[in-house]
């Protein structure tokens, strides 16, 4: 076999200082079924954006068919026969099939567009590969898989040679799926190569030649996939990283303070995101949730917080029902919230430090003082809350916008952490966040789960996850896996497992833990 | 004063000063070439408003109309709702003052009272209609608040013509409003004061709408800035899920925002009915609804900037009348230097030398926020910042 693609020693550091690709060496053998796996934020995504030039490296050397090659956009990479398919699908809805997969390079006649050859080529490139789509269909009438296979299209009616599917079973149905793997070896068949982005390591078993593993922006082996087990990729997937030096005062578990009972939630798609959740959260304790990302941690979260209606369940605090009711409801049962994604729900970028501090209490007393709301009061609290949390700003009247990512996140925390929570949901609290940020967060936590709150802590980090929980439940597409009391008795590998789907407690033996 | 200077309102000024000078500018070039005599033409336009007392009146009323408008228009833009429905809120407003004036029998000061009163809850519930249907049927408010617009100005035509005009009448219009019924002049009745006023009075129409417009501004700056509801207003309108997140209810946020704005339109309407026209009169608002829109992009929706903006932007609609009639340049080129103005104003990268300076502001306190973006995508190790 003859390699295709060497990318040797690829280095990526954003301009923000996050490094996302660490020295990898990827080799692709032309002909060959190749996949990549490994967590989000492995970043084996901007390996691929690397390699079809949507990003451009910060050192190391793209080679393609023994010639050295840079990419300054992807119109480089497409003129060098490199497709891709994203998650998200770049299609015109209101195009046809045929137009989608032409559009930008439109067959011409006389200097219009020819329609019956842009019908005719889309078929006969559907008819070659087995793709079965309706050229003359409108796109918005088509389901997801049928988009994706004109995405696929798209990509080889530009003569692409090797292609790349970021993580294209994501949103198919399981025989949508299957449709997609019998186009996947037609078109090896023919001579093409496709690298696939996933982490569902049942399809890489299934479908791939080789796999190679990324973990934290560096490659940690490419093997035949014959050659493995799921269980030895899991492995590879989420070993542990070293930080551990929080030092965790011993749990004192107290009252029941939360108790969830089979939520469910089913998707605006139909697809069921939730099945029949249950557990509690007690003052004083950390429960974790262990899960590769997608699998309803943040629709969990969302229908705990208020933000998302579910499909049927029950959330008890302070012998009140909670659930569907609003966010400010919610947030008056002490129920604190740090959001996964912080731009969107966390803060108002274009407001200003004090503003973004005061959203969950500016409506009473002290704040509110007969019609009017106390900017003194709000000036004098927050300056308090930039030094309790460190906060690096010069003042508290300058847009969040303009402080860092970690600094952000501080503020966030400062308010969730201020209200004095009865029950705190933290998803994904240190994400894309510096070093001293993480650890200032990451101590918090525990301090305050010490002096008695309940904790949900949910993060697409294991090391966090099992570093700071002293219980922890996995949570696989929508459903507990498992549970595990003690955080510390549990390794990597064992959750790894259960993340994964590969092992699965029962609900007799889960019973008692949750 | 180092700080006035370095003062985003400081800032803010500058540009619409610049702005103006560089629309002014591209104005006269166009005279140049369309008139025969530029210079006079240019002058009248520029100092035509200043000549006579009759002319600072025109000034200054159609002002006062435009600073509600903009206060309108300041207030739904800073909930991020693009409603421009203004129009149909300040003639339905004009109707609901001008029968109260007409037709209810009481004595002058609770008429006067009850017909602002009238006309503000007019405005206020006209505005529920377009908000309803935004906040519970995710209807475009652009769209619904501009249809409701013709609906709003011909449901007025309708009740004019129907059941306020006379037969007889030549116009379509109703009866004159009493003396008494109408607003006073601004000028407080003080023996020194007496001559100025009785001038004022007999060659102007500016009334204590004056007052009210002051307090107006006053009001709403105190209302954003400073009350719980402002609070609520403004994080709707710089990040809805934020605020929904924060336990904010959005959807009345969205309602209130639309009606208390609808507030101001109606007091427009009363200005238009009781101080200016001081009658009912068909097409009395004249298309000024949408400058209101002008005016509160002008002023970068902030409430104390609107009254300067409202002053400079009716400055050049009353230059452009005295233009048009004392010179053969047609009042359309004011049009020209009002679209450029905007362009200027509203093209943030035109006048980049006082952009930088909030971009070195960024500078010095961290990063913007476009790295943040990229960071979330991918995580990793960061350094310090």
């Amino acid at each position: 076999m003859q390699p295709i693609i060497e990318m040797k020693n690829i280095v990526k550091i954003y301009d923000n200082g996050v490094v996302a690709n660490n020295g990898v060496n990827f080799v692709v053998n032309k002909g060959e079924i190749h996949a990549l796996v490994g967590e989000n934020g492995a970043g084996k995504s901007t390996l691929m954006k690397i390699l079809y030039g949507i990003e451009q490296p910060t050192d190391g050397e793209i080679i393609l068919n023994g010639e050295s090659v840079t990419f300054k956009s992807s119109l480089d990479a497409i003129d060098h026969k490199i497709g891709m398919v994203h998650q998200n699908f770049m299609l015109v809805p209101s195009f046809t099939v045929a137009s989608n997969v032409v559009l930008g390079s439109e067959p011409l006649k006389k200097g219009l567009i020819d329609r019956e050859k842009v019908l005719q080529v889309t078929q006969e490139l559907s008819d070659q590969f087995g793709l079965f789509v309706q050229p003359d269909a409108i796109v918005d009438s088509i389901n997801v898989g049928q988009r994706q296979r004109v995405e696929i299209l798209k990509t080889l009616y530009r003569k692409a040679e090797i292609l790349i599917l970021d993580e294209p079973t994501a949103v198919l149905t399981p025989q949508e799926t299957q449709d997609l793997f019998k186009a996947i070896r037609t078109l090896v068949q023919q001579g093409k190569t496709v690298i696939f982005i996933t982490h569902k390591l049942r399809e890489v078993k299934e479908i791939s030649d080789r796999v190679t593993v990324m973990r934290h922006g560096k490659m940690i082996g490419t093997v035949d996939t014959k050659d493995v087990t799921r269980e030895q990729m899991a492995n590879m997937m989420v070993g542990r990283e070293v930080f551990l030096n929080i030092t965790k005062p011993e749990m004192k578990r107290a009252e029941k303070r939360m108790e969830i009972k089979n939520i469910s939630f089913i998707s605006d798609t139909g697809r069921p995101v939730l099945r029949d959740v249950s557990f509690n959260l007690y003052a004083g304790e950390i429960l974790g949730i262990a899960g590769v990302e997608g699998n309803g941690q943040t629709e969990l979260v969302e229908v705990l917080t208020g933000l998302k209606k579910s499909a049927g369940g029950s959330v008890i605090v302070k012998d009140e029902e909670i659930l569907d009711h609003s966010p400010r409801d919610i947030r008056q049962k002490g129920i604190a919230h740090i959001p996964e994604d912080r731009l969107t729900n966390g803060v108002a970028v274009r407001a200003s430090i004090e503003e973004n501090l005061i959203v969950d209490r500016y409506f009473r007393a002290p704040y509110k003082k007969g019609f009017m709301l106390d900017y003194k009061l709000v000036d004098s609290k927050s300056n308090e809350l930039i030094k309790q949390f460190g906060i690096l700003t010069p003042n508290a009247k300058l847009p969040v916008g303009s402080l860092s990512g970690g600094n952000m996140q501080k503020v966030i925390v400062a308010r969730e952490f201020s209200s004095n929570p009865y029950v705190l949901i933290a998803s994904q609290p240190t994400r894309g966040i510096d070093v001293g940020a993480t650890e200032f967060i990451r101590e918090e936590l525990v301090k305050i789960r010490t002096s008695g709150c309940a904790i949900l802590l949910v993060s697409a980090d294991l090391g966090e996850v099992m570093s700071l929980s002293d219980r922890i439940v996995t949570l696989y597409e929508g459903k507990i896996t498992g549970v595990f009391p003690k955080a510390a008795e549990v390794s990597e590998e064992e959750l790894g497992l259960y993340m994964l789907g590969i092992k699965q407690q029962t609900y007799e033996e889960m019973e008692k833990f949750l | 004063m180092k700080s006035f200077f370095k003062s985003k309102g400081f800032r803010e000024f500058l540009r619409i000063v610049l702005a103006l000078v560089i629309g002014l500018t591209l104005g006269f070039i166009i005279t140049l070439f369309v008139s025969e005599d530029p210079i006079n033409a240019y002058k009248s336009l520029l100092l035509g408003p200043l000549t006579r007392l009759n002319r600072i009146g025109d000034w200054l009323e159609e002002s006062l109309t435009l600073i509600l408008l903009g206060l309108t228009i300041c207030i739904v833009f800073n909930a991020s709702q693009w409603y421009i429905g203004v129009e149909g809120q300040m003639i339905l407003g004009a109707l609901a003052s001008g029968c109260v004036a007409l037709y209810v029998p009481l004595p002058p000061f609770p008429r006067i009272l009850l017909a602002f009163l009238a006309a503000m809850i007019v405005g206020a519930l006209w505005g529920l209609i377009p908000a309803l249907l935004k906040a519970y049927y995710n209807a475009n408010e652009l769209v619904t608040s501009l249809m409701l617009n013709t609906v709003a100005l011909k449901l007025f035509e309708y009740v004019l013509k129907n059941f306020i005009m006379h037969e007889k009448s030549r116009s379509v219009s109703s009866d004159y409003i009493g003396k008494e019924f109408r607003l006073g002049t601004f000028i407080p009745d003080w023996p020194f004061l007496h001559n100025i006023r009785e001038l004022w009075m007999k060659q102007t129409n500016v009334t204590v709408m004056v007052y009210v417009v002051i307090a107006a501004v006053i009001v709403v700056y105190y209302l954003l800035y400073k009350t719980p509801f402002g609070y609520e207003l403004r994080t709707v309108g710089l990040n809805a899920k934020f605020a929904r997140y924060g336990g904010i209810n959005v959807n009345k946020t969205i309602i209130l925002s639309i009606m208390v704005s609808g507030i101001f339109a109606g007091l427009a309407g009363v200005h238009i009915t009781l101080a200016i026209h001081n009658r009912l009169i068909s097409n009395m608002t004249s298309g000024l609804g949408f400058e209101g829109i002008n005016i509160a992009i002008l002023a970068g929706n902030n409430p104390l900037g609107v009254p300067i903006a409202g002053l400079l932007y009716g400055y050049l609609r009353a230059g452009a009348d005295v233009m048009e009639r004392s010179s053969d340049v047609s009042r359309e080129l004011v049009y020209v230097i009002q679209a450029m103005v905007l362009l200027l104003v509203t093209a943030e990268r035109l006048l980049p030398v006082v952009k930088t300076r909030i971009a070195e502001h960024q500078e010095e306190t961290g990063n913007g926020s476009a790295g943040h973006v990229k960071q979330i995508e991918e995580k990793g190790d960061t350094h310090v910042n």
